[in-house]
């Protein structure tokens, strides 16, 4: 009895609801696999991960990492503004971060035009393949969190979250929040480390 | 509190972008080897505990759930250092 409640409240002290933090972590673990697929994969071709890696821009990489880390910080500010009642400050923490997501898949498209306008595609060698895909996939999270706070930020306009029941406001949250924790390996990983 | 609570994390902010900029410079090095290779996976997973504790909140919680994110961080950082030694 005593054990089940210690886990209740365990689970219960976790941010948000429950399932998306299994959802973060099978996410996760996608991600950590492909990340040390890559490794191993640039161990067997050194010279072509090494050069091809050399034709990103490494200050785009970092331009949209601080992109992400300033809105998680967004976030953490509209979890906050909500716990303390206000709904409307919520809200336009939370519009702040869709901006900053839009502004990171614009960074991004912008890199995507600039490969393929080098004719550069998913065949040109096992790098580029890995590049794109993985931050492709990455993207596609970038842009389901943007649609998740959206829909927060339609319910935060429509009053149904309060400094009581914000459970919504801290479960899209810890989504947004695992974008950018993906992305705190991706970064270095493609863009830095050779 | 709130007010104590925001300012802790734009401090947790600052520190993240800070040490971003510190892996573009360690990035930009010529001579880029094991070093700056196991200097940048040290750093993220710092990036990753400060996101992890104190942006997710999960200072609060169970040692469970951060030590399912900082052991994610140990064997993926890990492996990915084992293929660069390689």
């Amino acid at each position: 009895m005593n054990t089940n409640t210690a886990l209740v409240n365990e689970t219960e002290d976790l941010p948000g609801d429950f399932a998306i933090w299994i959802f973060i972590l099978a996410e996760m673990l996608v991600f950590g696999v492909m990340f040390i697929v890559y490794a191993f994969a640039r161990s067997n071709q050194i010279e072509v991960f090494n050069e091809s890696q050399l034709t990103l821009s490494r200050a785009m990489g970092t331009l949209n990492t601080i992109i992400l880390i300033t809105s998680s910080y967004f976030v953490v500010r509209a979890v906050s503004a909500i716990k303390s009642g206000d709904s409307r400050q919520s809200g336009h923490w939370l519009l702040g971060t869709i901006l900053l997501g839009g502004m990171f898949v614009a960074v991004k498209l912008w890199e995507f035009n600039e490969k393929f306008s080098a004719g550069i595609t998913l065949e040109t060698n096992d790098f580029y393949m890995f590049y794109l895909t993985l931050t492709f996939f990455h993207l596609m999270h970038v842009l389901m969190g943007m649609i998740i706070l959206a829909c927060i930020v339609y319910k935060l306009k429509n009053g149904d979250y309060s400094a009581e029941e914000h459970f919504g406001v801290e479960t899209g949250a810890s989504f947004w929040h695992m974008v950018d924790l993906l992305w705190i390996i991706l970064f270095p990983l493609i863009y830095i480390i050779r | 509190m709130n007010k104590q609570l925001n300012r802790f994390a734009t401090i947790i902010w600052l520190a993240l972008v800070i040490l971003t900029i510190g892996t573009l410079l360690l990035g930009e090095e010529v001579t880029a080897g094991k070093t700056v290779m196991l200097s940048v996976l040290a750093i993220s997973l710092i990036k990753g505990q400060l996101i992890a504790n104190y942006f997710m909140g999960l200072r609060h919680v169970s040692w469970l759930w951060r030590g399912i994110i900082l052991g994610y961080f140990v064997i993926v950082g890990g492996m990915i250092a084992i293929a660069y030694l390689n």
